[in-house]
Formats: C-alpha cells, structure tokens, sequence
C-alpha cells in the first residue's frame, strides 16, 4: 500500500524543494565563477562563455567592503554571544531562585523574540536617537554617558546598539532553553555539595555548569548562527551607513554597489554559506561527540 | 526576616526590573501610537492626551494598512497550511516506506538547513521570475520550499514514534490512502502541526528580506514592507513617526493577541523546533 502511493506524497515536496532550494544552490555556486549580470552574462551567451574561474572571490577578498563587513560581523557576533549567554543564563537562574510568578517572566523575556526585527528596529532607533541620546545619557541628561549617544550615527557605537536590541530580543528565547536545562538537574548534586562544604559559587561552577553543558551548546551555537546571519535590526538601525554593514546586508547591496554585478554578490554570499555551514557542522559533531560520551 | 526571605524579595526586584526594560519598547510604542508627530518627538516618554485614534486611522489610510493587513493574513494562512500538507505527506511516506530514495531525501532536506537564504536568494529571484512567479503565488511557493526542510524533519521524528498497526487496520477496513492520511495521521499529529504552524507562520509573518526582494515598492505590500516604506521614503524630512509607529503597532498586535491565548502552546512549539534543529 505504502509502496504504491510513495511517489504520487513525495513528489510534490520533492518538486518544491529542488525548485526553491536545490536548482537556486547549484545555480549559485556556478554562477559565482561567471560574470553574471542578473539579466545577462556579461562577455557571451551563456554561463560557460562567461566564465571568470575565480575572479569574483579575488575581488571580494580586495572589497574593503565585505572586509569590512566581514570583521563588523564576527566582532558583533562574539560579543551577542557572550552578552546573550550571560543575560539569558542570568534570567533562568533568577526565576529559578524565585520560583514563583515563572509562567509570567518567561512570557515576559520570551515576547520580544516573537516579533519582528524590522518592526521592532524602528521603535529602538527612536529610542535611541530621541531618549537615549537626550533625557537620558545625553549631555543634560539624568546621566551622561557619551557612549549611549548618537549610537546609530557611529560605527562602533552601532555595535552596542544592535547588541542591547538582539539581547532583548533572544535572551527570553535562550533563557526558556536554559530554565529546561536547570529543571532536569537533580536537587541531590547540590545537597551533596553543600554537604561537601561548597558555597554557592563552587556549586554553580561544580554542578550547575558542567550538568547544564547540553543547553550551553544548543544555545552557543543557535546565537552563533543567528548572530552571524543578523540582517533586520542591521537593516532598520543604520541601514548600513557610517560602515555598519554585516554581511547579509552587505550581500544584499552588492548589485546597487557595483552596477549589478551578481556574480560578485553570489560570491559573498557562497563565502557567507561555507562559514554558516562550518558553524552548524562544528555543532553537530560537538553534539555527538558529547552523546557518545554520556 | 531570614536571609533567605530578603534574597528572595532582591531576586523578586532584579527580575520585575527586568520585565519593565523588556516590557518598555512595546509600552513605549503603545502610547506614541496615539500622538500627533510633534507630540512624539517633543515629549516622547509622555502619556497620549486620550484615545485618539486619529493618528492611527491616519497611517491605515495614507500608507493603505488594510490591503497589506489582509496580503500579511493571506500569505501566512496560505503559506503555513501549504507547509504543513506538503512536509507532512513526504514525511509520511518516508517514515512509511523505507527505501533509498527516503534515505536519501532526509538526508537533503537535513542538509538544506545549512543554507541560509542570502546563499540563494539571487538565482532563486532570477529563476522565479523566468517563470513568471515573482508575485504573490510564487511568494508563497518560496516560504513553501523554505519552510519544508524544518517541518519535514519534525514530522519524520514524530511519525516514527507512531505505531503502524492504526494504519494497517485502516488499510484492511477498506480505507484509501487520502482516508488514512487525513483521519488518522494527521489528527495524530497534531501537537507537531502545531509546532510546525506556530515556526512557519511567525517567521513568515514577520520576514523582511523575502517579500522585499520579490515585492519591493509595489502596489500590494506585507505589513513589514509597508513599515520598511514608511521609514525609507519619509527619510528626506525626517522619519515621520506618526506613520512608523502605528504601523509597527498593527503589526505586531495580532502576534501580541494570539500569544496571550496560546503562549505555552508557542514557546513549546518554538523550543521544540530549535532543540531539533
């Protein structure tokens, strides 16, 4: 029964598929080697005609650009990893020490993360031109704080400005994986600690870490990922001005930049594919390094 | 008062601070929905002097809210119950007749999750538009194939804990395979459905890039992309505000709503799908 109708339930999936993901991918990789214009191939006929080999990767690899992009990105990355690790980590404990009122701060942390980051970049870009940097951090402010002024107007200061937005917006996310991960520790670990002698601090670094390692790398790596491909809070702050760019907004910009030329665009973005694919990849192994171990 | 009582009321303080800072953009939105744009820029932290909707009634009309609020609607509901009826089928099948060509199409559409959609979004604009589907339809066929690889991978691990017998005594009660499909796997499969609508249809709800690319300026926008319009063409005179804000506000007020009355469903849904990933 099951072998008569197999192909007429998978065919569509499969049509789909090999239309939107898998036809674009290949078509992709070897357009990066052309020089594609988007509507033409610039110099023959057709894709071989207009071969280039690897002209397209030298010339990202000269594009201060996507250079440029290339280090705002893993800057920002590594500090969203760290700042959302802390916070959400944080949060868990905290509503775990509490434990009461739970259900009404996870809702709480969690909602941001359920919408939209250009919608949401807006509201943070009139914060911080209009409140941060005036009633409150400005120079007649409550407290003046140079650092928290102007950030959408500067390239470094943007980084903390897309970093504030995207920790309140994934740590609720991140800190549900984490209270998760706190539940399934068994109270025995810590009374034998405090048994032992060990003050809350050796507890936290002697049981809590270690038993909460699966959560830490599921989160590491879905902040690494998401970090790394953050494009709507880029778009909405800055929109890429004062050299803020991250690298799928640099992507995105290439035909406007360089007079349509796609076969450089396609070659960020196969470049951008290989280091989100090696994050992923590392994680798996990681994960089932760690299975085989337990 | 013991130690532990005080320790308790700090955490109760740190974290009820907490909650008003993440609570304070959308607050914060709210109330400067309901001011005039001199009002916002000059005193934003204030309350609105009354309801008035003016403002909001306001952006609906000049940057039309109702046609892109009823496009959003249609290209999610489509979008997501396109997802489901498609990954769940192959799902299905693949769990049920094992073969080569199953192994191997898992082994696809676990790998296409390595892509993120800036790799292809180029050719795939180029390709659709070949095809003369850079419109609504083809929209909705591109969430279709993105949103599959994720809810084909829910389903094939849900579908295996699934016992066979239910089917096969379907099967010798003379039902056809549409029958066995639609009244006994899928109300089986509920909770990963709804797992599967909750992912789908925030993300596409929410998406930016995808409908910018294959809508643009045109006349029929997302919610987003009337946000994103808003912004980028009053930019010459100042971002006007009193446009940005209420259409931020219609935005996410329907994920506002369905999240008060489905909120454990959704986080579940949502951690179920990132821990599988």
């Amino acid at each position: 029964m099951y072998k008569k109708w197999f192909l007429p339930f998978i065919a569509p999936a499969v049509i789909l598929f090999t239309l939107v993901v898998g036809i674009p991918f290949v078509i992709g990789v070897l357009y990066s080697f052309s020089a594609w214009r988007g509507v033409y191939f610039k110099g023959g006929d057709n894709l071989f005609e207009a071969w280039v080999g690897f002209d397209n990767y030298a010339k990202v690899f000269r594009n201060p650009d996507f250079l440029n992009a290339l280090g705002y990105t893993v800057t920002f990355t590594i500090m969203a990893v760290i700042a959302i690790n802390v916070f959400a980590l944080a949060q868990a404990l905290l509503v775990n020490a509490l434990g009461r009122a739970v259900g009404f701060f996870r809702a709480t942390f969690f909602l941001p993360n359920l919408l939209g980051g250009l919608a949401l970049g807006y509201i943070w870009l009139f914060i911080y031109e209009n409140i941060f940097s005036t009633t409150l951090f400005g120079p007649d402010g409550l407290l003046p704080i140079d650092l928290l002024t102007n950030m959408t107007q500067d390239h470094n200061k943007n980084l903390l400005a897309m970093l504030i937005m995207f920790v309140w917006q994934q740590a609720g996310y991140m800190m549900i994986i984490y209270t998760t991960g706190l539940a399934n520790i068994s109270q025995d670990y810590y009374e034998a600690a405090s048994i032992d002698g060990a003050n809350a601090v050796q507890r936290f670094f002697h049981v809590t870490v270690p038993m909460l390692m699966p959560s830490i790398t599921i989160v590491l790596f879905m902040t690494l990922a998401n970090s790394f491909k953050l494009l709507d809070p880029n778009v909405a702050l800055t929109n890429g001005e004062y050299d803020t760019r991250m690298l799928a907004l640099q992507i995105l910009r290439v035909p406007k930049d360089t007079s349509n030329n796609y076969g450089v665009a396609q070659a960020e973005a196969v470049l951008f594919f290989l280091i989100v694919a090696a994050i992923s990849i590392t994680q798996v192994i990681i994960t089932k390094r760690k299975e085989v171990e337990a | 008062m013991t130690k532990k009582t005080v320790s308790r009321i700090v955490i109760a303080v740190v974290l009820t601070i907490m909650a008003l800072v993440t609570l304070f953009p959308l607050w914060f939105l709210l109330i400067n929905s309901f001011k005039s744009q001199a009002e916002i820029v000059k005193s934003p932290l204030a309350l609105p002097h009354g309801l008035n909707f003016s403002y909001i009634a306001n952006a609906i009309e000049k940057i039309n809210l109702v046609p892109s609020f009823l496009l959003t609607v249609l290209i999610t509901v489509v979008g997501v119950v396109f997802i489901i009826l498609i990954s769940s089928s192959v799902a299905w099948m693949m769990v049920r007749f094992k073969s080569k060509v199953a192994n191997a199409l898992l082994l696809a559409f676990t790998a296409s999750m390595l892509v993120p959609f800036q790799a292809i979004m180029y050719p795939l604009i180029n390709e659709f538009d070949d095809l003369g589907l850079k419109n609504t339809p083809g929209l909705i066929l591109m969430y279709g194939g993105f949103g599959l690889a994720m809810s084909v991978f829910l389903y094939h691990g849900f579908i295996k804990s699934i016992p066979v017998s239910l089917e096969e005594a379907a099967f010798m009660d003379g039902a056809n395979v549409f029958q066995v499909y639609w009244k006994i796997v899928m109300p089986l499969m509920r909770p990963t459905t709804a797992t599967v609508a909750i992912l789908n249809g925030m993300w596409i709800w929410n998406d930016y890039l995808l409908p910018f690319l294959v809508i643009g300026n045109g006349e029929h926008k997302t919610l987003t992309l009337s946000v994103y319009f808003a912004k980028i063409e009053s930019g010459a005179y100042g971002n006007a505000w009193d446009l940005i804000f209420p259409a931020v506000l219609i935005t996410i007020i329907p994920i506002v709503i369905i999240f008060l009355f489905l909120q454990k469903q959704i986080i579940k849904g949502m951690i179920a799908g990132s821990v599988k990933q």
